[in-house]
């Protein structure tokens, strides 16, 4: 959010500073390679630093935590008592290794993997959700509008983080990553369909939808083919924004001790590493810097993904 | 403005009053108070689950139980605890406790919020920007407890040995049984020793975002044409930024601030886990915990009492602060 957006004419400017002939200044102005939307789009994240420095940080990741294994010596799983509770770089243990001697770098791997599930799962299924609630919100107005709008408005009322307590502990036998996640994705539209739904409401009275009606176009054919493309940028902001919050707040779940238990999870590793800061800090602070790295990088791309949709917006989250 | 605060309270309870239902509705789904008989072994006879399904009028109707603790609620009564004990007392006595945290913790967010959302303002795309920039981005991105128990477990402990004295307290809301050994103002300093680091840990999640928010409101603010009027009429620039840039920057920052107290409950539920305090977080989970239904429902109960009341302040004090909102 920090970067200035290069004017649109930048292309043209070289071409009238320069001691060019009339003609071939000419022929530049109007020879000028044309670009579509999205190509705009790309070009304008590509060219923001922190965006870019965030996604590929994020990729590195990824690739580190899906092609590491194949490479590094040690299972997440295995267990080695004769190596248990040793400091980094000892006996082949880069990041050093838990009370039960299981691999720390092995583990952070495998817990990548299974958070980039969560992640999937969760903003999949709130992404459903939210653009459901949304769309009938917006488009169809009047007592279904009021009815989902004041629904949200009473969810809202209780905070988020306790409606996820009070309901993963309903499913004790639930508490694996996938199970985490579908709970975290079932109430983590609510602020979507908000967006989606003032957004609609502003779309709505516009010409060209205007111009589907009277063309005769299907409710679902408004919906899919003018109003859903029009606010895919939000939806995709929306949707790397979330997917920071969904790990923060899988991790927080863990730390309760209503998340994920059987099973291995950037959150879980972290929350079992805050009871182990004082004796093996190793343990506390690599996975903690691993999920901010990974929280961190996907807001730097969500930002950058919002300036790339619009650069006037200045507007940051709050 | 008298008829749109009467609009606006009665909607007000109109909302609580089916935010209580809500959470009725999820808590009687989720809790079954028996839970800790049928697990018993020997198992009990069948006639004593039935004689306290009875007891405890488990076998009404939906609506009939509802009622019948609605009841209660307008009362300030929350029925009594699995163990018998009355909810209310010591649900207000814990809400006393946390107040501390939360309320220290949206003043200390509120005053850093506004300082650093000028400066970084003001000093837009200056190393003071980027760097703050940078801080909120990491802030935004730390899991709660984790920079809790950073602090705990590292910065209090190198900060006390700095000091020789122990001055940061990482356990309890105060020292234990200060109140019947210490003086007033021993018990005043426990208290505010062990409130540090907690406040801290709490601020710091909503500070992020709304120093980010307070940025832009004041950006905005400072493109607008009155402030070009204000420093073209000869007002020095500084009296030009704090008379009328700040105070119409501020306005939007209410409805942030009101709409930010549900989720600094929900992080006290985690900071007071970290910090070990006896509030109303650690009273949750423990009831979550024992299947205990009524603390649960009190809980909430009071967690959407703030959350609609602080929704209600909000939406007056920005009328009073913009008149076009009462006037539309």
């Amino acid at each position: 959010m920090t970067t200035t957006q290069q004017p649109q004419n930048l292309e043209t400017g070289p071409a009238t500073t320069t001691e060019q002939p009339q003609a071939a200044q000419i022929e530049r102005e109007f020879t000028i390679k044309a670009r579509s939307q999205r190509e705009q789009i790309i070009r304008r994240f590509v060219r923001n630093k922190q965006a870019m420095g965030g996604f590929v940080v994020f990729a590195l990741v990824l690739l580190i935590a899906w092609a590491g294994p194949l490479v590094y010596g040690f299972e997440f799983a295995e267990l080695k008592p004769e190596d248990a509770s040793v400091g980094p770089g000892t006996a082949g243990h880069l990041l050093g290794t838990d009370g039960l001697g299981r691999d720390l770098l092995a583990q952070i791997m495998r817990g990548v993997q299974r958070s980039t599930l969560v992640i999937l799962i969760a903003v999949g299924i709130s992404l459903a959700l939210g653009l459901l609630v949304g769309l009938l919100a917006g488009y169809y107005g009047k007592w279904v509008d009021n009815l989902l709008m004041r629904l949200v408005d009473l969810i809202l009322t209780i905070p988020t983080l306790v409606v996820l307590i009070v309901v993963a502990s309903n499913f004790p036998n639930a508490r694996t990553a996938i199970g985490i996640a579908i709970i975290i994705g079932i109430f983590g539209w609510l602020d979507l369909s908000r967006i989606l739904r003032s957004q609609i409401l502003g779309l709505r009275e516009r010409e060209f939808i205007e111009a589907a009606h009277a063309l005769g176009a299907s409710d679902r054919r408004i919906m899919f083919k003018h109003l859903i493309p029009n606010m895919l940028g939000s939806i995709i902001v929306w949707a790397t924004l979330a997917a920071a919050v969904t790990i923060l707040i899988e991790a927080s779940l863990t730390y309760l001790g209503f998340g994920v238990a059987n099973d291995i999870s950037l959150g879980k590793l972290v929350a079992d590493g805050v009871s182990a800061a004082q004796t093996r800090p190793w343990l506390f602070y690599f996975p903690g810097l691993m999920l901010l790295l990974i929280a961190l990088c996907i807001n730097l791309i969500g930002d950058g993904i919002r300036d790339a949709f619009d650069p006037s917006n200045k507007k940051v989250r709050a | 403005m008298f008829f749109f605060t009467i609009r606006r309270l009665l909607s007000s309870i109109l909302v609580l009053l089916a935010s209580s239902m809500l959470v009725f509705a999820l808590c009687v789904a989720s809790f079954d108070p028996l839970s800790a008989y049928r697990q018993r072994q020997p198992p009990p006879p069948p006639q004593f689950f039935e004689a306290l399904t009875e007891q405890l009028s488990l076998d009404q109707p939906f609506f009939v139980r509802y009622f019948t603790w609605l009841k209660g609620v307008v009362t300030l009564d929350f029925g009594v605890s699995n163990a018998g004990t009355p909810v209310g007392p010591v649900l207000i006595e814990r809400l006393g406790i946390t107040a501390r945290m939360v309320v220290a913790a949206i003043v200390l967010a509120i005053l850093l919020a506004i300082v650093v959302g000028v400066l970084t303002a003001v000093r837009q795309y200056k190393p003071e920007d980027y760097f703050f920039t940078f801080l909120t981005y990491v802030l935004i991105a730390l899991p709660t407890f984790w920079f809790a128990a950073l602090l705990k477990e590292f910065v209090a402990i190198q900060f006390n040995d700095l000091v020789g004295q122990r001055i940061l307290f990482t356990l309890g809301e105060q020292s234990p049984a200060i109140e019947l050994t210490g003086t007033g103002s021993e018990i005043f300093w426990d208290r505010v020793g062990h409130l540090v680091l907690p406040t801290i840990s709490l601020a710091m999640l909503s500070f992020a975002a709304w120093s980010r928010f307070q940025r832009a409101s004041l950006l905005d603010v400072l493109g607008s044409d009155y402030m070009r009027l204000a420093r073209a009429k000869g007002l020095p620039y500084r009296s030009a930024l704090l008379r009328h840039g700040l105070r119409n920057a501020l306005i939007p920052l209410t409805t942030v601030v009101a709409l930010g107290v549900g989720s600094l409950l929900g992080g006290a539920v985690i900071t007071e886990t970290v910090f070990v305090w006896h509030g109303m977080g650690e009273y949750l989970i423990m009831s979550i915990n024992a299947d205990d239904l009524n603390p649960v429902l009190g809980w909430m109960m009071i967690a959407a009492f703030f959350v609609i009341a602080f929704n209600l302040i909000a939406d007056l004090l920005y009328a009073v602060l913009d008149p076009r909102i009462r006037l539309s």
